[in-house]
Order: structure tokens, then sequence, then C-alpha cells
């Protein structure tokens, strides 16, 4: 168990350091953030230019393509007059966590970090009794009490509307895990989890492509000790492709769309009777719709 | 280790307590007034690379983490799988799936949908304990010492045997395949095959055997039992899951080159009796034989409008959640579909019903006969359906299908009910024909009679010719009038009112409403009659082949060839094949009265004459030398020590070599049964290998989903037939072939010329069959240039022992090859899903009756009690196979259950979804039994049944572990009953420390962490460590044991 002393050891000296950087401002942290921004180059265009082929002419009633058709849509605007919202039907859903576990493995995540749980409570008392299932990925907030309480603005809301992380800004504080009210933030230990076994699997320390950049988890490399959370697959919809946890869902619970164009499904959705959200008493303006 | 363990478990803990709702406190204040923070100059617009999504970097494939084998759209980057989702080709996987003719480059950002194991089955291939090399024990059985061999020294033992344990101070003469392969005259196994059929039709007597096969009478098992088949039979493949392709390339060296008949699956720990039930339910009627069948008729959900549902857990496990989910939640969302569900567990499902109804185990015939009772009163049944005797009078009524509702049975003296009467006994017509009365007189009934529109009565109890005859539907209401409502209320725990209300909505629907069964209504000793009268709730509203009533799966184009005009009839293509005769191990197929072996009554062991693949019966058989000895198994695919009801009382099979002289695994692991074997054999996962697995039971059109390599296989190279192939069960096969000169394999195994050297000259003959189609103009399109680049693009990563482009073209015409690429391209072939539908039916329809009486079922006797079967649904108590009740004292009622996240074996390696879900499993009960048992949420509670009182669960030798499992207090189940889920507390996968070739290998002690209930059911106490079993579907009872808990 030595190793595992040693290891816990170097992740507090990592906190540590961490919450000193914090302590010498943004400016200072700037510096390390070149070859974020040079990967980013092209950021000043307005709309997505790189969008995947698809099969435009199909004629389909299936929800995905309708859906996704949706998504392609909303990008031939510009980004700030798109406003993606999520729409969960808690009729639809059955519980099976499938959209759990695929963003998982979508965004090549570590233990103790999961970004869309799926809660079940059961509800009554036998014979009268009931389960609910909730799915609770980040509500994206319009009001995002996160992203106020970051000593360096590392988590700020980008123009779609989605709140991002800029995972080398991050000093992982924890702040903002200890402020959103859905719990929607976990952090990100550096551990893997095949790490208690023969041998770490490659499949771990492969990229991932959250926010569109490719990052290995290696080392004490970003996002290795930092926050993390679902950005509804940002990296996806810019391509023209739907959240993992939406093309996967086995009930067709979860649909995502621009909630700024009434053509949309999602816009559609959230006309129903039905439609409420989580903790709507905080003023936090979720971005996340739920059909009860 | 402790330590270790109490961390990954807090660590588990703080994800949970993290995402709960509310889990962490607020501390903003004032937020309407927040200003946005956006960050413009960090964002990013899409100018950037997604490797994921490029079509070079995927192949299409089909799953395996469970059975249903979902189309799966696999995604590489640097040569490794990183992402699996659903193939949006297939409709299994699409509600609404692409064209087939779309190019792979334009479906290329559709994905499909797919459930959590699959999601997460990168795990199950890139598993840290995976076997590269062969072993071979190092210690005694099961000592958990293990020493690599090189690959041909191992085919060398295990083919030549001799004192091949020396090694280890053991000192026993082995006997080694080639001397267990004794018949190898292809003639000579025919002449004698055909014989044997005699034998067991009583056209051939024993003696008249022995004296036309004096010459060859010493390659049988015993010549004076001949029916027990040739000495090769003493070798025996178990296999669990295996899809259609490796099934047949299993069999074909199993059953036609070894020409052993023991090629056994282990279907009856699954949903054997279901299938055999639906199967005689829906036969056809051709020639004067009840023939064909379907397995697996499935509620239309898309169009149903009442579902019922008893004890399935239809989002959950089942087969197919994938498939039948979202046409549910369609039905629930827009309120076309109601749903009841029967289970003493509140599954997933029954969260969404309008009545769940907790039902005492394994007492669903009398709630089912309940509703028949009710129905019957009240005259709720179709009428006109049941009335229609063939098939043109059904199609004068424009109904899809006709029954056997009014084909009159005879009564014996006792009143037991026998086979139909036919016309010729009664002088009006042929025994071919069955008789029924209309218009008040007897007519003979020929069902398939293109000019003959007969309708009969339904309710008959008569003598005829002084025959006494009833109709089906006569002995139905007799035996559901045999209790009142209330009385089968009260057996099966129910309210009166509950059945009453669910069987007023069953037949408010018409055809629209549909019954839909699995393992907990059959997996009992009764499981059977419980079957088959949820089939007849069916058949009496007639909804059979309706759109949203019962249906025919969509099924495939034909991978074996065995259509006119497709390319490799694979049966035939086999030159010197062994014709494989002989009773199986686990005597299934076979009436104990038709075998030689027949002495009275019981039988030394059950015969199962309408089973297959009775897994339950291999081990105990094996150990009772009945009919006979075993010499050598390979297990493959398959965990009998964990899977199977009472596999720790079979361990000491497995460990005697006396027993089991040798002992053979092909696994990828070393798993909870393989650690007990000889040697292991390194075996491939689904992601690299082969197979064309067919179609859920839920999609209504044509589905051929092909797995094939995705990724480079793990296991190191062996040399087979001159080619460099990867360790895998196809490689030890064909290694076995070629050492012990076997037929089917190596150079002209197809015929002159056509070799089998790779496993791909097998499987892609597979895939061209299906690229041929059924019939003429079926043909699908032939890869363009475009297409052919993309395929050799994405498999650039694959080495050349799986993908060796030059030797797969070889292996086919130049045609068939693009032919197959285009449907390698897809992972399949797929119809779309617009084709389910022909006006108010299904497309594909079950051809056959539905069958409320089945005489061949009235017409055989139970081989232990020879007491004779019924033909109709009836309600049985629990009873062990000589017919004793079981009446145990246990306080609580054990049953099982899967969640969505697992399989028994191979999940636990999963870490994103069953050891992040739910790290271990729980003893769950209702809080009532909790207050009363004085137990709280996570105390520790032994569990011991009758057949386990002290709780032990034998693990090695000399070694047990204790039943004891973790406390969890639900609502949600039925107080009384407590449940188990079956997916946790290994201790081979992994889970334990092993020794090979000196070194440690430590386990993963969270893969061992929870309770596994095997060892607590219920055996049969005269049948030496045998599960209760149903003697007619064959189905291991999981769902019949009593036991009693205790806190530690």
């Amino acid at each position: 168990m030595g190793s595992k002393e040693t290891k816990n050891t170097s992740r507090r000296d990592f906190l540590i350091k961490g919450a000193g950087a914090a302590a010498l401002g943004a400016g200072a942290f700037a510096i390390s953030q070149v070859p974020l921004l040079e990967k980013l180059a092209s950021a000043n265009e307005d709309t997505v230019k790189d969008l995947l082929p698809f099969p435009e002419l199909i004629e389909s009633d299936e929800i995905i393509i309708r859906m996704q058709n949706d998504v392609r849509r909303a990008l031939k605007k510009p980004l700030n007059e798109i406003q993606w919202i999520m729409v969960i039907d808690l009729k639809k859903c059955v519980g099976c966590s499938s959209c759990t576990v695929a963003c998982v493995s979508e965004n090549v995540l570590p233990p103790g970090v999961v970004y869309r749980p799926v809660i079940e409570e059961e509800i009554g008392t036998f014979p009268n009794v009931t389960k609910k299932f909730t799915p609770r990925p980040c509500m994206q907030c319009e009001h995002p009490p996160c992203t106020k309480v970051c000593p360096i603005g590392a988590t700020y809301k980008s123009e779609d509307g989605i709140v991002a992380i800029d995972y080398d800004k991050c000093i992982g504080c924890r702040y903002c895990i200890t402020a959103c009210p859905y719990g929607a933030r976990t952090f990100d230990w550096g551990e893997y989890h095949t790490e208690n076994t023969p041998e770490i699997m490659q499949y771990e320390k492969e990229p991932n492509y959250e926010y569109g950049v490719e990052r290995v988890r290696e080392k004490k490399n970003s996002p290795i000790g930092n926050a993390r959370k679902c950005h509804f697959c940002k990296h996806r919809l810019h391509k023209g492709m739907l959240s993992m946890c939406v093309t996967t869902c086995i009930g067709r619970a979860t649909y995502i769309g621009d909630k700024n164009d009434p053509e949309s499904l999602v816009a559609e959705l959230i006309a129903s009777p039905r439609v409420m959200r989580l903790k709507e008493e905080l003023g936090t303006e979720p971005n996340v719709y739920y059909l009860t | 280790m402790e330590n270790q363990h109490q961390k990954f478990i807090s660590r588990r803990n703080f994800i949970k307590t993290s995402a709960l709702l509310g889990g962490t406190a607020f501390l903003g204040t004032g937020l309407p007034n927040i200003k946005k923070t956006y960050s413009k100059e960090l964002d990013y617009v899409g100018n950037f690379e997604y490797p994921l999504a490029k079509p070079e970097n995927i192949l299409y494939s089909a799953c395996l983490q469970c059975t249903v084998a979902c189309s799966i759209k696999v995604k590489i980057n640097n040569g490794v799988c990183m992402k699996i989702d659903g193939n949006p080709y297939s409709a299994m996987n699409l509600g609404e799936n692409l064209p087939y003719d779309l190019s792979p480059k334009e479906a290329v950002s559709i994905d499909g949908k797919l459930c959590p194991k699959g999601q997460a089955g990168i795990q199950h291939a890139y598993d840290p304990y995976r076997l590269r090399k062969v072993i071979k024990r190092d210690g005694p059985r099961g000592s958990g010492k293990w020493k690599t061999i090189p690959y041909d020294q191992a085919i060398d033992e295990i083919v030549n045997g001799g004192n091949i344990f020396k090694d280890i101070g053991e000192n026993q003469n082995v006997e080694g395949l080639k001397d267990i392969f004794v018949l190898k005259d292809p003639k000579v196994a025919k002449a004698m095959a055909d014989d044997v059929t005699k034998i067991r039709k009583k056209e051939m007597t024993v003696d008249e055997f022995k004296a036309k096969h004096k010459d060859n009478l010493d390659v049988l098992i015993d010549p004076n039992h001949p029916d027990l088949g040739p000495k090769n039979n003493q070798f025996l493949f178990q296999v669990g899951r295996i899809h259609n392709g490796r099934i047949e390339f299993t069999k074909r060296f199993v059953n036609d080159s070894f020409g052993s008949v023991n090629w056994i699956e282990k279907t009856t720990l699954c949903g054997q009796t279901s299938n055999k039930a639906w199967v005689h339910s829906t036969r056809e009627y051709l020639e004067g034989k009840w023939t064909g069948g379907i397995k697996s008729p499935r509620p239309d959900h898309r169009n149903t409008e009442f579902l019922l549902v008893f004890g399935s857990i239809v989002f959950e496990a089942n087969y197919g959640p994938v498939q039948e989910t979202e046409p549910i939640t369609e039905g629930l969302e827009s309120g076309r579909l109601k749903i009841a569900v029967v289970d003493p567990r509140l599954t997933k499902v029954a969260s969404k019903a309008w009545k769940w109804v907790p039902i005492k185990p394994g007492n669903d015939a009398a709630f089912a006969l309940g509703m028949i009772r009710w129905i019957i009163e009240n005259e709720r049944y179709d009428t006109k359906f049941l009335q229609n005797a063939t098939r043109l009078a059904a199609t004068n009524s424009d109904e899809p299908s006709y029954s056997n509702a009014t084909y009159l049975v005879k009564v014996e003296k006792d009143g037991r009910a026998a086979k139909h009467l036919r016309a010729n006994e009664i002088g009006i017509g042929t025994e071919k024909e069955f008789v029924v009365i209309s218009n008040g007189k007897p007519a003979a009934v020929d069902p398939e009679n293109s000019n003959l529109a007969i309708q009969g009565e339904l309710f008959v109890d008569t003598n005829l010719e002084g025959i006494k005859v009833k109709s089906p539907l006569q002995l139905i209401k007799e035996e559901a009038y045999s209790k009142e409502l209330a009385e089968w209320a009260e057996l099966s725990g129910a309210k009166q009112k509950d059945i009453e209300d669910i069987s007023k909505e069953f037949t408010s629907h018409g055809k629209k409403a549909a019954v839909e069964f699995y393992r907990g209504a059959i997996k009992h000793t009764n499981g059977w009659y419980n079957g088959q009268a949820l089939i007849v709730l069916n058949h009496l509203i007639g909804n059979m082949n309706w759109q949203g009533g019962i249906s025919n799966t969509g099924g495939g184009w034909s991978y074996i060839g065995d259509k006119e005009g497709q390319p490799y009839p694979m049966a035939n293509l086999h030159p010197n094949k062994l014709s494989k005769f002989g009773v199986p191990i686990t005597k299934e197929g076979w009436k104990y009265e038709e075998s030689t072996l027949f002495e009275g009554y019981p039988a030394k062991r059950p015969w199962y004459p309408f089973s297959g693949n009775v897994a339950q019966e291999t081990w105990p058989s094996i150990s009772d030398g009945y009919p006979y000895k075993i010499k050598a198994a390979l297990i493959s695919s398959h965990s009998p020590m964990y899977s199977l009801p009472g596999g720790h009382v079979q361990l000491k099979t497995l460990l005697d070599t006396e027993k089991v002289p040798l002992l053979i695994a092909s696994d990828i692991v070393i798993g909870d049964s393989s650690q007990y074997v000889d040697y292991i054999f390194p075996d491939l996962t689904y992601l690299e290998r082969w197979a064309t697995p067919g179609q859920s039971h839920h999609i209504r059109v044509k589905v051929n989903q092909v797995r094939q390599p995705v990724i480079a296989p793990l296991t190191e190279n062996a040399t087979v037939f001159g080619e460099e192939v990867p360790i895998s069960l196809e490689a030890l096969m064909m290694s076995i072939s070629e050492k012990v000169g076997l037929s089917g394999f190596g150079k002209d195994a197809f015929g002159p010329g056509k070799d089998l050297n790779r496993m791909e000259d097998f499987y892609l003959k597979l895939v061209a069959n299906i690229a041929s189609g059924n019939k003429q103009g079926e043909l699908v399109k032939a890869a363009d240039s475009e297409e052919m680049e993309l395929f050799k693009s994405s498999h650039r990563h694959l080495p050349k022992t799986v993908y060796d482009i030059e030797k797969w073209q070889q292996t086919l015409t130049s045609d068939e090859w693009k032919r197959v690429v285009y449907v390698l391209n897809r992972g399949g072939r797929f119809a779309s899903s617009d084709d389910a539908y022909e006006g108010s039916f299904i497309k594909k329809k079950i051809p056959g009756l539905a069958r409320l009486y089945l005489e061949e079922i009235a017409d055989s006797r139970n081989s232990i009690s020879g007491n004779y079967f019924t033909g109709y649904p009836k309600y049985l108590p629990i009873m062990d196979m000589a017919e004793n009740l079981i009446n145990d004292e246990g306080e609580f009622h054990l049953i099982t259950n899967k969640e969505v996240f697992g399989t028994q074996s191979r999940t636990i390696t999963n870490y994103w979804a069953q050891l992040a879900l739910q790290p271990e499993n729980f003893v769950v009960l209702n809080s009532v039994d909790a207050k009363k048992l004085k137990v709280d949420n996570g105390d520790k509670v032994l569990v011991t049944s009758t057949s386990n009182p002290k709780g032990e669960h034998l693990i090695a030798a000399d070694e047990s572990r204790p039943t004891i499992g973790k406390v969890k207090i639900v609502e949600g189940i039925r107080p009384g009953v407590v449940a188990i889920s079956t997916h946790y507390g290994h201790w081979g996968y992994g889970a334990r420390d092993i020794q090979i070739d000196g070194e440690v290998v430590k386990g993963e002690e969270v893969r061992g962490l929870g309770i596994h209930p095997n060892p607590l059911f219920r055996l049969d106490d005269n049948l030496r460590g045998t599960t209760l079993s149903d003697p007619i579907g064959g189905s291991a009872s999981y769902y019949d044991t009593r036991v009693n808990i205790q806190r530690v």
C-alpha cells in the first residue's frame, strides 16, 4: 500500500500548489494559456463551418434525425444567437443509466468523475409504491452560481449558453463544486479505473475531445486536478452531432436543440404543460427542462 | 487490502452523494441580477479534429455484452477502441434506421442507441486480466497455480494424452482426444446412426444391430446399448454465450468432425422453457405432423394498447431493452399504451405501470387461470377466432391465423386427456385429420386444406363412437373452473379485483393487447404450465400476427446458405463428415421409453424429450456416469460454477480427475469456472472475432448483424495449418483437427481446392450468403472503389493475423468479395423498419396455429415419476422431479434478478457501468421484513436454505466462504420475498490472487464484493446435487427456494 500513500501525498501537494497559484491572480496564470489559444486560433469566427457530412435529403420521422437537423440549422447562426437546451422526459426515462455510461466513455472520465448520473428514488409504501428516475446533467444555468465563485474565471458561460471550464486555467480549488446547487460538478483526482490491476489499460490514456481540444489524461496534466462537468457534448454539437446521452438513450427520453429556434423539437417540447425545471426557486434559470 | 478496498468504496460513494439532487449546499444569493460572464475569446467554433467521427475510424459490428447482440458502431482512435454506439443502419439500434444504401461516409455523424452494458464493452475486451497465453495447472485442479506453456505443446498434450501431469508429481494416464476419437469411418457412422434410429423406433433390436455391425462394435460406448452412440460422444463441448456462425463453426468441429453428439449450450439456465412452450404453442400441421413453431413471439409494442407483463424485466434484461423500450415509452407518453406488471418485485417497468401486482413467486398459472376463468365466465374471448378450425375459415373472417381450440381430444378412462381424436377413429376421414363438432355433428378437419372452411364448437364434452372426447377449450375451462376466482387470487397472492380489472382491460382492446413473460414465470418446476397458461391468454383473444398483438420476429437472410441460389450451402460443404448419433449426456431430445436404457420408473436421472441444451444436467450426469462417462470436456464462454444453480456441489465433479479425466477451457480470463481446469486456451472477445448472430425478439423486419474483428487481438499468435493466427476457440479447434487428422478443416475442407486454413475462410462464406439474399434479385450492391478504399482504411489498424486482405479475397469470388465488403462496411444487412406491417397485420407471420392443446406433451411421461404430462395449462405447486411437494420451512422466498448494467459473469470488468453504478449487490427486503429481523440498511446477514443450511459456498476442494450479504430495504418488493441480483460475488475473473510461473498476479478485491445467490438454490433431494428443474421445458429452477436470514 506504500505507493498509495505516495499518491495521496502528491495529490495533496498538487492542491496546495493550485491554491497558491490562485493567489497569484489570473494575470500571472494567463501565460500558461498560449497553447490553448493556439488551438483555438479560429475562435473569432462567428459560425461553425466544420460540420460533418449529413444525409440532408433522407426523409425520416426518426427523432434523432430531426434533432440532428435542428442542431445543424442552429449552427448556421452566430453562436450568440443559439441557446442550447436539453429536455428530459421523465415519463420516458427508464433509469437504465446508458446515458451515464456513454458520457463517461465519450469523455474518457476517470473514477470519481461523472457528468450525468441518473438518480433513482423509490416513492410510497408497499404496495402503493413506484420509482422515479431523474437524469441530472449540468443545467447550463442562465445564472450559474458556479462561475461566480471561481477565483480566476476559469469557468464561464460561453456564447451558446453552455457553462464551460477552461481546464488550463482551473486551479482545482473546487469552490465551484460546492457552489453548484445541482451537484453537477465532480473533481478529477487523477485516478484510473484499472490502476488496482496488473496493468493500466491504454484506453484510459487515449485522448478525449472535450471543448474541441485533444487531451490525454496523464501525469498531472489537465484535466487531472480540475473540476469537471457536463458540457452537453459541445464538441459533438459543434460538429453537427448530438450529445452522447441523447443518441444512446434507449427510451428516447432526452432531447437537445436550440431553444431560440421555434421550429426545433426542444422548443415544441417545452411548451408542454408537463414542463418543469429543478430548483426554480433559486433563480438559476436552468437550461435543462424536465417533462414530468 | 482492506484499506484499499475501503478507499475504493468511499471514492465511489463520493460520486453518489455529490451526484444527488440537492446534495450540496447552495451558497449564492441574489442570482437574478448576476451578469452573464461570457468569455468569447475562449470559445471555439468547431474547427478541430474529432477522430471518433471519421469514417476511417469506424467499424460496424455486433455486441455481445448480452446475448441480444445489438448492432454496434465501434469507434477506433490510434488503434484503440474508444467508443461503442448503436449502429444506425440497423433497426435494432435506431427506431427508424438509415437507408441501407446510404454511404458510410454520409452516415458518419449519426449514432444509434445502446444500453449501458454495450457502452462499457470496451472494458470487457481491454480487461487487464485477459489471458494472452496458454496456461496449464501447476498444482491440483483449483489450486490457483499455473504455468504458461507453448501452444503447440498444449495441443500435443491434450491430443495425445499420456502421463501429462507428471511434471507436478501426478501419475495418471490421461486419454488424449485422439484416443476418444474412435469412430472415424463416415460410412460406418452413417450406417450405425441409421440403425440407432431404427432401434429408437423399435424397428430393430439390439441383437440385430450387433449382428449387422459386428465388425465395428468396439467403436461404441456400450455394444449392448448402441443408442449411447460411439466413444466419440465421451468428448463434451459445453458452451454458453454463443451466436450463429460460431455455433456452426463449433458444431462443425464437435458434431461433424469429431463425431460427438455432445455440443451442449446453456439455454436451460435462460429462457428455454419459454422458447419451447412458444414453439409447441405455435406449431404448424403439415402432412399429418406437427412441425416448426416459433420460439420467441413477442408483443408488437409499437402498436399495443395493453401490455400485461409477467416476470419479465422489460427495461432491464429480458431479450432486448434497447429494442423494446422506445416503442413502450412512446406509447406511455402518447397515452396509447397501458401496462400492468405481475412480479414480486417492483421492476422498472412496474414503476411505469397502471397496476403492479406483487404476486407470490411461482403462482403465475394461478393468476392466469383466474383470468381465464373470468374471461370465459364473461365471454370475453374472441369467439369467431377460436371457432375457425381451418386456414380458409380464418381467411374468410379476416383473421391471419386460427387455432386448435375446437380439435377434440380423447379422454381416457382415468380422466386423462390424451391425443387429439383423428377422423379415422370414428370413421369420417383419415388418420391425418382432426375432428371438431360443427353444426352439432362431428366433422373431419384438414387444417390447411384450401377448400375447407370449418368452424367448430368451442365447448364440447361428449362421446363419439364410444370414445369420450372434450374440446381443448372445455379442458381449459374445467381447469380454470376447478377453483373459485377468490381461490386463484388467494393462491397467487393477488387481490381478486386485480384479476378482474386486468382481465377486463386485457379483453377491452381487441387484438391490440398482449401478454409478455419471461424468467419470472418460467424458472420454476411448474414453469412450463405457467408459460403455457400465459400463452393461452394471448390465444384467447387471437392476437397472433395482428398489429399490437403477438408477433413473429422479422427474421433475416440465411447465413448458412440453405436458400436456393446462395453460394455456400454450409451443410453440404464438409466432405467425409461423421454422422453423430446417440443419446446426449443430458438425455435431451430423447424419450426415456425410446432408449435401450429403459427399465421402468424412476429413471436413474431425468430425460428431457422436449428440451435442449439442459445445462444443469451435464455435470451431475457426468458425476453419475449416466448415461455414460465423459473422458474429456471443453468449456467455452460458460461458467457453470457461477451460473448453475447448485454449481458449487458440482465443483466436486469438476475437481475429480476420475470423473472428468481431461478438462480444458477456452476462456478470455481465468474465470470463476475455468480456474478449475487443466488447461486454459485464451479466447478472443466479441470485439476481436466473428459471428452472424441473427436478431432481436422485438424487431419486425429483417436484420443480419455481422460480428467482425474490430480491434487487434490481445491473445498471442499460433501457427495453425501453416497460418499465423490469434489463439482463439477457432484456432484451438482447428489445431486439434490438424493434429488428430479430422475432416472439415485445413486442406480441401469444403471440397476439392477449398481450404479452411483461417477462420475467415469460414465466416466470410456466411457473409457472402447473407449478401446473396434469400432469393433471386436480393443481392446487395457491390462495393464501389470508394467503399473499397474505406474498407481498407478502416481496417488499417488490424494485424495480418486477423486481416489479410489478399487472403480474404481469395476465399471468395471477386463478385462475392465486393458485396461482402458492402455488408461489412455496414456491420451487416438490414431491412428498413418501414417494412414491418401489411394492413392490420404483421408482415412476417407466425405460420402455425394458435395451439391451446399440445397433444405431444400429453402423450409423454416424466421419466422419474412415470406420470403423464398434461397438454393444457394447469396449476401445479412446486415439486421435485419425482413429484414430491417442496414445502420448505424457510421464512423468506428467494428470487434473483438482473440489473440493466449486468450479465452474470463478464460485466464485473465494467468499471464505467456495473462497478460505478452499483459496486456491490444486496439482500433486498421489504421494510416490514427488515423490522421483523431487526436489520438496517448495510447490515450484514447470513442467508441459509434447505439445501445449504450452513450458508457455505464451496469455492475450492477445501475452501468455502459464507453466503453473507448486505441488507437493502425497499418498499418495492412483496413482503416475505427477498431478491439477490446475480452479477456479484465473483471468486475468479481477477477477484483473487493467482500464481502464474511462480509470480503472484494480484486480484482486484472489488470484483469479489457482494453475495452470489446460486449456492442457496433448492436442490432435488433425489438427484445428487442437481437443482430443481422443470421436467418439460428443462429450465433450472431459480425461484423456488426458501431461505432464512440472520444478522451476523
